[in-house]
């Protein structure tokens, strides 16, 4: 094995990572605040990159200024989604919440079945082809645009976490709920903004893959099984901690191609989660107290 | 000549029918009999989309069939369709089965997958009912010294063989050797089967298999993978995969310049798929794909296609065609057994030679599994925007570009 093939491993991996650190991070906020693991999270990605390629097919939209509109009306969405399905069933026991998000997620797929059929369809601005050679390593730019967008957006949440009173409120709920309550938060608000940030993330992700990716109704399927992965790697919960699970996820996943024959590279995912459950079961960076 | 024929003997037994009826219309009788011929298509669920596509090859056909006047050696008797839905589901797959059988169905077609059709055909082969495979390409489907089963298209095997034969055929022609191949492809029973032929065919066609890379479909980045190939510097890359995972490897062996003489697909769900060419349009330029279709220079394929396009307003897929074929070989058959029996019909099948008929190969016949022994896939190239078939050479209706400069950067 020589070197340029782990160094545009290393490359590939890293700049994949940056993206499954934001779908992650989404998902780790959702359930610091709320308490459920949101099934549903890679359903949500799907329909926001439909919107995507519907803004760029009929409106010529390019995916990236598109986020402007879609960002905010997916957490227009999500927080709607909180308040109609998942409020409602807040004192359920934890398995119906489960449930519940799972078939949240087959209603949505199964929805862009029927409206939009299974077939796969593509947003391909003129840059999609767009790439450079880095130290003998290939740096394709849509994706080296995904992975800055992905940081981008990570870090603008992260400082509005820490800096503004609704982030702050967010983080307060997340570590002492009860407290929170009695501090005069309104509960009710804050976890509906956190879903609705939730579903922000992904579909600030799902736009920016767009260029490099497909459009089908089982897409999230890609990106939300790794993202689990990634949530329990970075601690459950914890911001910051899903952005690093993210990058050594994508490092995990792309050397484990270079290095293993076939379709290895999934086993190797899927060992590394073992592994933390088993030897730190609060994920490599601590649980979430709205860190 | 065939149709000559049977309308001679048709339009007898009619004028017999006539006088001994009196003054009853030979229209009246004619549409006294019909043939049931039942399907089990996955018309809901995640391939519901590709499963329509059959189900319209179906309804022309039998729509062209009867508006011909039906099957004439009985009296003009119409065929009729009847619905099953297995939602790719093998106990569905089975009820529907048995279901359609007990309607008195005289054949079965479909359906759609391999694993359905594995469990559906010991249904068919025990109430003794032809049993016409569509789109399943398993290759064990036919094996088991089963009597019931036939198949139109070209299974695995023959898909990937066939596929590297013509490849190699085409590289001769141009002067140029074939000895190091890679192959990447989905790490389900497709992709699988795939690998495996073209890694045996390897001593007989004299290639060495540099790289074979098994891959997750869902896996959003090959970059990886794709190093390893480039690294292995073969000449041909071929890759069985579906549509969004072969949309990414073209995308990145592009990017990487594999360089490679050329990319092909083996059965590959997007490079000779019409829609993933419109929408990739300098990505898919020059691709190659060995994959079902039709003859295009048979008039008869032409006329179905536009009648498609009137139709249903979309272009006739290749699943349409292999649907269009099936109702064309049950119906040569029926007319020569003459009768709606299954048993009588099973052996008309099994005796088989239709000349007239719209895929890219010689008479469809059967062999002793039920094969079509002369199932041939196309090779196909995106050029200016379209899948032209490049091979074999008689079917051919442009020429290859090969080796493909754009893919040695």
């Amino acid at each position: 094995m020589t070197g340029d093939l782990l160094l545009q491993a290393a490359v590939s991996g890293f700049l994949l990572g940056g993206v499954y650190g934001l779908v992650a991070g989404g998902l780790s906020l959702i359930f610091g605040v709320l308490r459920i693991i949101n099934f549903a999270h890679g359903a949500v990605m799907m329909l926001a990159m439909y919107a995507t390629y519907w803004l760029f097919t009929l409106l010529g939209v390019d995916p990236y200024l598109s986020i402007l509109i879609t960002g905010p009306a997916f957490f227009a969405f999500g927080m709607l989604v909180q308040r109609i399905v998942i409020e409602p069933n807040r004192f359920a026991a934890e398995h119906n919440q489960l449930l519940l998000t799972l078939g949240l997620a087959l209603f949505l797929e199964n929805l862009a079945l029927v409206l939009w059929q299974g077939d796969f369809r593509t947003v391909r601005p003129a840059y999609a082809a767009a790439s450079f050679v880095l130290a003998d390593a290939l740096v394709e730019v849509p994706r080296l645009i995904a992975c800055a967008g992905a940081v981008v957006m990570a870090l603008a949440l992260f400082a509005f976490l820490r800096l503004t009173d609704v982030g702050k409120a967010i983080r307060a709920l997340s570590e002492e709920p009860e407290g929170a309550m009695l501090m005069g938060i309104d509960v009710r608000r804050i976890r509906a903004v956190a879903f609705g940030i939730g579903a922000a993330c992904v579909a600030v992700a799902g736009a920016l893959v767009a260029p490099f990716f497909y459009v089908a109704p089982d897409v999230g399927e890609s990106f939300n099984i790794v993202a689990f992965v990634v949530v329990v790697l970075g601690g459950m919960g914890n911001f910051v901690g899903a952005l690093a699970g993210g990058f050594i996820v994508g490092l995990a996943e792309s050397l484990g191609a270079t290095l293993l024959p076939g379709s290895l590279k999934q086993l190797v995912v899927f060992a590394l989660f073992v592994l933390v459950l088993l030897f730190r079961p609060a994920g490599l960076f601590g649980g979430g107290h709205g860190r | 000549m065939l149709r000559d024929h049977v309308s001679r003997r048709v339009f007898l037994q009619t004028a017999g029918a006539v006088a001994a009826l009196g003054a009853l219309p030979a229209v009246g009788r004619a549409q006294a009999k019909e043939v049931k011929l039942g399907y089990i298509l996955p018309m809901t669920g995640p391939l519901a989309f590709e499963a329509q596509l059959s189900l319209n090859g179906l309804q022309l056909a039998v729509d062209d069939v009867n508006a011909a006047g039906g099957i004439k050696s009985l009296g003009g008797a119409k065929l009729a369709l009847l619905p099953g839905d297995t939602q790719q589901k093998v106990e569905l797959g089975n009820s529907e089965a048995a279901r359609l059988i007990d309607q008195g169905v005289s054949a079965l077609i479909g359906p759609f997958s391999s694993l359905v059709a594995y469990s559906v055909r010991q249904v068919t082969e025990k109430n003794r009912t032809p049993f016409m495979l569509l789109a399943a390409v398993a290759d064990n489907l036919t094996e088991g010294g089963l009597h019931y089963v036939f198949r139109v298209q070209p299974n695995g095997k023959a898909m990937s063989t066939l596929t590297m034969n013509n490849m190699f055929e085409m590289a001769k022609t141009a002067g140029v050797a074939i000895k190091r191949v890679a192959m990447m492809h989905e790490d389900g029973n497709f992709g699988t089967t795939m690998g495996n032929h073209v890694e045996s065919f390897a001593a007989k066609l004299g290639y060495a298999l540099v790289q074979r890379i098994p891959y997750n479909l869902k896996s959003p980045d090959f970059t990886a993978e794709l190093s390893k190939v480039k690294a292995a510097k073969p000449d041909l890359l071929v890759i069985s995969g579906y549509y969004g995972d072969s949309k990414i490897i073209a995308e990145t062996a592009a990017k990487l310049r594999i360089g490679v003489h050329a990319l092909v697909g083996l059965a590959n769900a997007a490079y000779s798929n019409p829609k993933f060419i419109a929408d990739n349009r300098e990505l898919t330029d020059n691709l190659f794909d060995g994959n079902y279709w039709h003859n295009p220079q048979s008039a008869r394929a032409k006329a179905v296609f536009d009648a498609y396009q009137k139709r249903f307003n979309a272009t006739l897929t290749s699943h349409g065609v292999q649907a269009y074929t099936v109702i064309g070989v049950l119906r040569d058959a029926l007319e020569r057994a003459a009768s709606g029996d299954r048993d009588k019909l099973r052996d008309a099948i099994a005796r088989t030679n239709l000349a007239d008929h719209i895929l890219p190969q010689d008479a469809i016949k059967f062999d002793d599994t039920g094969e079509n022994a002369n199932a041939s896939p196309a090779l196909l190239q995106v050029q200016n925007g379209k899948p032209v078939v490049v091979g074999p050479a008689r079917f051919a209706e442009g020429k290859p570009v090969f080796p493909v400069p754009k893919w040695h950067g």
